[in-house]
């Protein structure tokens, strides 16, 4: 179940939109928000939200690479795999986080902290090689930035999470 | 470097405010417009102007504007495409992160000359932080009286909001993000009316490319011979951003007049190659054009001259190869990168590519067949009649390569391995 | 009209058409997946590639998504464009699992048919192959995506032709998924037309699965005899069993699909308790034995007690042979006149519809597809009769505005505005919208009659003023359009309705739109029914012997037990008897009370029969196969016998016109012409015999020579305050009403509980929930039914399904009210 704020504040995007279904990305961006990923019940969700069939949902919630239909980490890495980065030593990049977090590409770490998935150029390529975190950019990567990278990310979620 | 016209404002720490941009003649255009002009002459002028659209296909955009039918139906849209995802492409993204209002000008002007009602800014979700600003400065100017109800307080409006995509290259494609805002599976549409009749919402759409749209003030501040001649080239208009990348000194976007030769735009603006290497093949704008090879060194980069010899534009993202760089493997990346974003509607996409894709893999892992070249050939001759221009553009590298290095694969091919990774350093050199 | 060369070759098309249909008009059929006829041009496949060489096109195309134009040359042989359709084909074979031999496709399958003509056979991709997991879609079709093409006909027809939204393409790319969101039975009642429309095998026929190819089954065009619609099949019959039903080609009616009641229902016809011998006080005897018999019990009541002693009662599925024998075997014998339906109000609501239907304002399925308003009066059509749904569904997507008067709960698979009145206030309702419709200029070419039944229609609503601003909006639609259709239900409607609605519907055709009309009528020969009777049914059957004066009842493919809610009053009734016959090929509850059984053959065996559908088109089923016992009903297992024999086991029964014939025989009659004689063939010339009759013929299709009868007579009662209490209406559902569906193992499984449904606030005043099961009291006794609650339907119903599982069917006759106090929670 959506938490109730939630669902309104979506209700009302959606009512106050001339075509409820343009809408239909950002829900899922919200409710994907919530559940951590598009798990069934968020396309659900999703679905009732809009008067969408769940089907109609997940044709566009598999189609596009920054829905998961899968559990993801907390932290999302796309690590770009598009020509530039790949020429600037993407292979090693991609290399370097698997070996690094102990994964295979498309997996996530035990602590369920980070996924690793590749992408498409991210459009950086003046930066390359150059990843996403959660949707945030990191560029020029070298493998000690890789490491201070992760380490922040790692103190930042402890952080929060012994604030809570 | 010549005029600066795009990136007139640019700085390197931030965007430029709508301040700077109007103390650079921000918005008068906006306001000759909606005072003088009526929508029609705005079309006439940028059909005069020979401005071509930058997303890729170069198509006139006078022409395309004027395809929206006087009596048609309202509301009307503009979709000012940001989706950028041609791989080494990012010239939308330093754009907008330059001079956002210059974009919003652009994309209101664009509106004014359709009576459109509504924007819609499609961005990449790579770009959320563009996606922040932009819809921080369409406050600051709807704030201004730039856009929203009654823009400087004529009977013009239009309003635009900030669509965040999810992902996948094919929303670039214009139909496809028609049905990407729309909520349907973006998958590109043919065969019907075209967008300007019958788009989002079966109403007149403009589709264009941001680059495009931030042509429009300066044309109408500054007319189009002045537009015109900002061109290297006879039939050229205007200047072109160039984005340059891969094995180059100084990669970044470059503002040069369109068909600025490739050897100035690298060693000028890029700054050459770095040390210990030299110049083996570029793509000229992006991964659907076709690789130029050292012959093409001193080609004129725009639309005409590069048709002429059988090339395209495309995005004039320019991504450099050196020598050590082994050509198969690019190709093969570019294959993989194709195969893996085809919407999958039709076939010689969905089903050709991952066979190139096995193809290309097995001679690069020492496993091809001289067989394969001509197999190659012909997957590359028949991706071109596929639906829509993804897999044309996909098998222009492959082309490309069959074209100008069938040497490099047929050197795969007899010594069973990537010459590049031969065991003599330089591959591992090369992808430093 | 372009004009253009194909193949050297010339051919002159209307414009619009495409390329490939212009070449099929040449007979040259250029190789296709994607594109389909009735679901048009994709360009996905990319197979229909031709060379054009000369005019506006130049270059290598799809034919599918080029029109013809003037100064074509099209080439489909040039060695370009073959050798890309073959490069095609390879692509499509690249993770195609080769595993014809278990696929039930094979030996029909397009993508076999194009591989092979197009010339593909060497393989050269070496890749892995991408495999899918597959879903399960319920009992009907089966699912194996590893054959998927990827030519998006499952898609389009699931979404965009018929409106359902369960079924889909999931991932992106070559992982490209056709499916739901999971396993489960897929929502469309027309979801049989996705095996018939993939042209590989990733949909399959589940009930037939593994039961043989083509080749090996007996086929024969056929018609599905589900309901009053009249839908084209194929029959494909093995070892005297029906195996399987496919859509058949009618332009006209069903264009390339049925629904998944006709495709499924056949299974009928295999029942393992179907009569295959005379029997006689529930012993079997020979055929000859049950003929003589027959005539004899007959020849004795009406010795004694007269002729009038003897009832023929006959029905709507029975054909028209039957029908026109049972006729003269009563005019000869000089017995009252058959009848062909149980009730009463049933015999008066289709001789209206048959009355007012002619040649100008009866409309086939494919125009109401190009209606631009559509009124849905009484009409439930995916239960009724599926096919019209799809048929409205196709107008809707033109752009048509679909309206439906009902106080059902009725589903269609799009948007469409409800007016959920009660059945006592439909009639005035559709008379208002189409009177403020009417209210204009475009009233000025009406006269005399025409404009005084104009005149005499009410204009005020005195009821619910929510719906009058709703009406208005519908008038205004009507008032638009230029091509209005009037879609009547026979079923829960009041006996006025079907005559209102065809006055409405001439009406709105004397005006300068060309209005169309349609009913759905009672079975699949209603219509014939409606002609051969000629007069209406004073009372009903049941009345009639309860009168005492019967004493021999003829029954013809007739069921008198099936919808009676009082059992015990029909078992008193029969006791006036002295003898039951019937005659049947179903096991039903009145076969199990007959003194005497003669078995017939349906539709699919034997003989041609012929059936007149809703709008008054004959058509002809030819037999599957010949008939009798199945083979795995005679105890050999599922292989043939090993003895032989010089008679087929269980071939015995006859179509019930020629039992008939017979029995008219054996009765010792002077006439020796065959009942049927005058006949003939209805498709044929000699129709001439007919012409002097009560009949007109034009084209395929026959009329009362009187219709349209009593124009502009329907008179607008005011309606009386009824008793307090629920409305009980009894309501078909696709699954489960349908008398001969109801006997197929195989439709059984499509069935859902029968629920009984009604309005959530008389559900909250009756303190009943969703789920909840409840008692229906009535004077005979009570049904007790699980509770469904709806809001979009009338307050004051309760509408109970007809249903197989019901042991009680809750009679659609008369109207029945049950107070309150009545419905009981369990
Ligand atoms: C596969 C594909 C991807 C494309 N991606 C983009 C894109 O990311 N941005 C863009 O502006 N145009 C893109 N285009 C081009 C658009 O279809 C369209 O031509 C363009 O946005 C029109 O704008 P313009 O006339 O200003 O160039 C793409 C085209 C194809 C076939
Ligand atoms: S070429 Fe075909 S499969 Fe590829 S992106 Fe275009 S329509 Fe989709
Ligand atoms: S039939 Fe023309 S592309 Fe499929």
């Amino acid at each position: 179940m959506l938490p109730k704020e939630l669902e309104q504040e979506l209700r009302k995007r959606i009512e106050e939109s001339d075509h409820p279904r343009e809408e239909v990305i950002n829900v899922m961006y919200a409710v994907q928000n919530h559940y951590g990923y598009m798990c069934d019940e968020a396309v659900h969700e999703t679905a009732a939200l809009l008067g969408m069939t769940s089907l109609e949902v997940d044709e566009l919630a598999t189609f596009y690479d920054f829905i998961y239909r899968e559990p993801v980490g907390r932290f999302v890495i796309h690590a770009c795999d598009g020509l530039v980065c790949w020429m600037f030593g993407e292979e090693s990049v991609v290399d370097y986080l698997c070996r690094k977090l102990n994964i295979r590409i498309g997996e996530t770490t035990k602590d369920g902290l980070f996924t690793v998935l590749p992408s498409v150029c991210i459009g950086y390529c003046d930066h390359a090689p150059a990843i996403l975190i959660n949707g945030e950019f990191y560029g020029s990567l070298t493998p000690s930035r890789i490491d201070d990278i992760l380490d922040d990310l790692r103190k930042s979620h402890c952080a929060l999470v012994r604030d809570r | 470097m010549g005029e600066q016209v795009l990136l007139k404002n640019f700085r390197p720490d931030r965007p430029a405010t709508i301040d700077e941009y109007r103390q650079s003649g921000g918005y008068e255009a906006l306001t000759k417009a909606v005072r003088e002009m009526k929508p029609g002459d705005v079309i006439e002028l940028i059909k005069d102007s020979g401005l071509r659209g930058r997303g890729g296909a170069g198509f006139p955009t006078g022409v395309k504007w004027s395809g929206v039918p006087e009596d048609a139906p309202f509301p009307r849209y503009v979709v000012p495409n940001t989706d950028e995802m041609e791989p080494g492409t990012f010239k939308d993204r330093v754009l907008v992160n330059a001079d956002p209002h210059l974009v919003i000008e652009g994309i209101v002007l664009a509106a004014f000359a359709v009576s459109a009602q509504k924007g819609i800014f499609f961005v990449r979700p790579s770009y959320e932080m563009d996606a922040e600003l932009i819809e921080r400065e369409l406050q600051v100017a709807r704030d201004a009286g730039f856009l929203g109800d009654h823009i400087l307080g004529g009977d013009f409006s239009f309003d635009m909001a900030v669509h965040r995509s999810a992902g996948r290259y094919i929303c670039g494609e214009a139909t496809a993000q028609i049905n990407a805002v729309q909520g349907q599976r973006p998958h590109p549409v043919k065969g019907g009316p075209h967008m300007t009749e019958e788009g989002l919402w079966k109403r007149p759409t403009l589709v264009n490319n941001v680059e495009t749209l931030s042509c429009i003030p300066h044309i109408l501040r500054n007319g189009a011979d002045w537009f015109k001649g900002l061109a290297k080239t006879e039939t050229g208009a205007g200047t072109k951003l160039y984005t340059v990348s891969g094995r180059i000194r100084r990669p970044g976007c470059y503002e040069l007049p369109i068909g600025t030769r490739l050897s100035e735009i690298l060693e000028d603006c890029g700054g050459g190659m770095p040390p210990g290497t030299e110049f083996k093949a570029c793509l000229p704008g992006g991964a659907s054009t076709g690789f130029l090879p050292r012959k093409f060194y001193d080609l004129e980069l725009d639309f005409d001259p590069m048709k002429k010899v059988g090339q395209r534009l495309g995005t004039g993202a320019v991504v450099v190869f050196d020598q050590n760089t082994c050509l198969v493997a690019v190709t093969l990346n570019l294959i993989e990168f194709f195969a893996r974003e085809s919407c999958g509607f039709c076939t010689p996409c969905r089903e050709g590519l991952p066979f190139v894709r096995d193809l290309l893999r097995r001679i690069e892992e020492g496993e091809g067949k001289e067989e394969f070249i001509p197999m190659l050939h012909q997957m590359a001759a028949n991706m071109r009649h596929a639906y829509c221009a993804f897999a044309p553009g996909a098998a222009a590298p492959l082309q490309g390569l069959l074209d100008f290095f069938t040497d490099e694969i047929r050197e795969h091919i007899a010594r069973k391995q990537c010459p590049f990774k031969a065991g003599n350093g330089k591959a591992e050199q090369g992808r430093g | 009209m372009p004009k253009l060369i194909i193949d050297d070759r010339e051919i002159e098309v209307p414009a619009g058409t495409k390329v490939i249909q212009a070449a099929e008009r040449l007979g040259i059929m250029i190789p296709r997946f994607c594109f389909h006829e009735a679901l048009g041009s994709l360009g996905a496949c990319r197979l229909c590639a031709v060379k054009f060489k000369e005019g506006p096109v130049k270059g290598i195309e799809m034919s599918c998504m080029v029109e013809a134009r003037d100064g074509m040359v099209v080439s489909t042989t040039d060695p370009d464009a073959v050798s890309f359709r073959k490069w095609i084909i390879e692509c499509l074979m690249l993770n195609h699992p080769h595993d014809c031999p278990v696929c039930d496709e094979g030996g029909h399958c397009l993508l076999q048919d194009e591989t092979v003509s197009g010339g593909h056979g060497i393989r050269r991709y070496q890749g892995k192959k991408r495999t899918y997991v597959d879903q399960d879609l319920g009992p009907f079709v089966r699912h194996e995506m590893n054959r998927c093409i990827h030519c998006w006909r499952c898609r389009r027809f699931y979404q965009d032709f018929s409106g359902y939204r369960d079924l889909g393409a999931l991932q992106i790319a070559n992982r490209t998924y056709f499916g739901r969101f999971e396993s489960g039975r897929l929502e469309n009642p027309f979801s049989g037309n996705l095996i018939d429309l993939c042209p590989t095998g990733v949909y399959t026929d589940k009930p037939a699965r593994f039961k043989g190819r083509r080749w090996n089954f007996e086929r024969g065009p056929s018609l599905c005899p589900h309901c009053s619609l009249g839908c084209n099949t194929t029959g494909s019959a093995r070892y005297r069993e029906m195996v399987r039903q496919e859509a058949r080609l009618n332009e006209d009616v069903n264009g390339y699909f049925i629904c998944d009641r006709g495709r499924f229902g056949f299974d009928f016809a295999n029942h393992p308790h179907r009569p295959r011998n005379a029997r006689s006080a529930g012993e079997e005897v020979s055929w000859e034995r049950g003929i003589e018999t027959a005539a004899e019990r007959l020849g004795a009541i009406v010795r004694e007690a007269g002729p009038d002693a003897v009832l023929c009662v006959g029905s709507p599925r029975c054909s028209l042979e039957t029908q026109v024998s049972l006729r003269e075997l009563c005019r000869v014998s000089g017995w009252s006149a058959p009848r062909f339906f149980l009730e009463s109000s049933t015999s008066r609501k289709v001789r209206s519809a048959v009355s007012k239907l002619d040649e100008g304002t009866a409309v086939s399925m494919r125009r109401i597809e190009d209606a631009d308003f559509v009124l849905l009066l009484g009409a439930d059509p995916v239960n009724e009769a599926p096919m019209s749904a799809l048929a409205v569904r196709q107008a809707q997507r033109k752009g048509a505005a679909v309206a439906v008067v009902d106080p059902r709960p009725v589903f269609l698979p799009f948007p469409f505005d409800h007016l959920t009145v009660t059945p006592d206030r439909m009639d005035l309702c559709a008379a208002v919208i189409v009177k403020r419709a009417l209210s204009g200029d475009n009233t000025a070419t009406l006269s005399g009659e025409a404009a005084g039944f104009l005149e005499s229609l009410p204009s005020g609503y005195p009821f619910d003023p929510e719906l009058h601003s709703r009406m208005d909006g519908i008038a205004q639609a009507l008032e638009r359009s230029e091509r209005p259709v009037i879609v009547c239900g026979t079923n829960i409607v009041g006996e006025s309705t079907p005559g209102l609605a065809g006055d409405l519907a001439h009406l709105l055709g004397r005006t300068a739109k060309k209005a169309g009309l349609f009913y759905l009528l009672p079975g699949p020969n209603a219509f014939g029914a409606g002609l051969q009777s000629s007069t209406d049914d004073p009372i009903s059957v049941l009345e009639t012997l309860e009168g005492g004066k019967i004493k021999a009842l003829l029954l013809v493919e007739q069921d008198l037990f099936r919808s009676q809610f009082d059992q015990e009053r029909l078992d008193r009734a029969l006791q006036n008897l002295d003898c039951l016959i019937v005659l049947d090929y179903l096991p039903s509850p009145s076969v199990e009370k007959a003194d005497l059984v003669l078995p017939t053959t349906p539709l699919f065996e034997r003989t041609p029969s012929t059936f007149v559908n809703q709008e008054g088109r004959l058509q002809q089923a030819t037999p599957v196969h010949r008939g009798g016992t199945p083979i795995s009903q005679v105890g050999c297992g599922s292989r043939p016998p090993r003895t032989f024999e010089d008679h087929v086991p269980g071939g015995d029964p006859k179509a019930a016109h020629e039992v008939l014939d017979e029995l008219y025989r054996s009765l010792g009659s002077h006439e020796r012409k065959p009942l049927t004689a005058e006949f003939g063939d209805w498709k044929a010339e000699n129709r001439s015999a007919l012409e002097d009759s009560s009949l007109v013929f034009v084209g395929d299709r026959v009329f009362s020579k009187d219709a349209p009868d009593k124009l502009f007579s329907s008179k607008i009662t005011p309606t009386e305050p009824r008793e307090k209490g629920m409305e009980v209406l009894s309501v078909d559902w696709t699954f489960g009403t349908e008398e001969l569906s109801g006997y197929s193992r195989v439709a059984q499984k499509g069935e859902s509980v029968p629920k009984l449904v009604l309005h959530a606030d008389d559900a909250a005043r009756l303190g009943l929930v969703e789920g909840d099961k409840a008692a229906l009291q009535f004077d005979a006794g009570e049904t007790i039914l699980e509770v469904g609650i709806a809001t979009n339907m009338a307050s004051g119903v309760i509408v109970v399904p007809g249903h197989r599982l019901l042991e009680r069917q809750v009679s659609a006759q008369q109207p029945t009210i049950v107070p309150d106090n009545r419905i009981r929670k369990i």
